[in-house]
């Protein structure tokens, strides 16, 4: 049981094998606040107010993290968020 | 046009003959792109041997080897490198999921097609329909997005500043200043960006507050 990682908050994210990779959602002219927020919240099961952050930090900042996990779990989203016309990448945590 | 508003469990935009037509074009236009089909040249009634052939070339297809980076890059935009950094890791993603993505995405413009060329001014979604149809018009968006130059939010600012200047030189008979596939362009952008948002709004107002 992996009860130790789960005790510890955000920490030990990037060092267990499982959560080593994180879906980023960039920026575009493109896509609409109200679409990408509606995305967020029908895919991901983000609250409206916590979807509605995430599509600001990706208009503000240029992207945001979505989730996080196994790389083959990331794929997976990246491709969800490809069916939906928004740009979206895989990469190991922390690079 | 008129953008689409809830009627009990449909959503209906009102849209005139003109503007289906130029809908329904570029529609099939991004199908021609993504999918290398004609809708209008598929026949309506048979889907099941249509598939059966689709398929059958989609495996020929196969054997040519993976699918590799597009070099349009509005398809590029459609179905983007999804590791940027790691050439491995890109390849791999796109040999298993490029065709998956690619039906998905005609399959939605296909539907879409279908109904614009319906000849019915109501163009009427059933609940299940409209985020496919959403993100149908968001591909379509993108594409002229490409072909538009539109990298930016200050790009698609400097747009709308072009159009508003295009009609006023149209209407001041100064025909030689106007760039006219570039103001029609756009103002098709603008108008299918308008019905995205009446669509999501509709959407969103359905789902509530609390999801």
């Amino acid at each position: 049981m992996a009860f130790q990682e789960d005790l510890s908050p955000e920490g030990s994210v990037a060092t267990r094998a499982d959560d080593a990779w994180v879906t980023l959602v960039w920026n575009d002219p493109v896509n609409l606040m109200s679409y990408v927020t509606h995305v967020f919240q029908t895919y991901f099961g983000f609250s409206r107010a916590d979807a509605e952050r995430r599509m600001r930090e990706v208009h503000e900042r240029g992207r945001t993290v979505v989730s996080t996990g196994s790389r083959e779990r990331m794929e997976v989203d990246v491709q969800a968020m490809h069916g939906y016309g928004l740009w979206a990448t895989l990469q190991r945590s922390g690079e | 046009m008129r953008g689409f508003e809830a009627e009990g469990d449909v959503l209906v935009a009102v849209l005139d003959d003109e503007e289906r037509t130029v809908i329904a074009r570029i529609v099939a236009d991004v199908g021609l792109l993504l999918g290398d089909v004609r809708f209008d040249l598929e026949g309506d009634a048979e889907d099941g041997s249509g598939d059966d052939e689709a398929a059958l070339f989609a495996g020929l297809s196969d054997l040519g080897g993976t699918p590799t980076r597009p070099r349009d890059p509005a398809v590029l935009r459609l179905l983007p490198t999804a590791a940027p950094d790691d050439a491995e890791v890109s390849d791999e993603f796109r040999r298993l999921t490029e065709g998956d993505l690619r039906s998905l995405k005609v399959d939605r413009l296909r539907t879409m097609w279908r109904q614009l060329s319906e000849g019915e001014p109501d163009w009427r979604l059933s609940l299940e329909d409209a985020m496919p149809t959403a993100a149908a018009l968001t591909d379509v968006r993108l594409v002229l997005a490409t072909r538009l130059g539109l990298d930016s939010d200050a790009d698609v600012d400097r747009l709308h500043e072009e159009i508003d200047a295009g009609v006023r030189a149209l209407d001041a008979d100064e025909e030689a200043e106007v760039d006219h596939e570039r103001v029609w362009l756009g103002m098709l952008y603008q108008a299918l960006s308008w019905l995205q948002e009446t669509l999501v709004a509709c959407l969103a107002a359905g789902q509530g507050d609390d999801v």
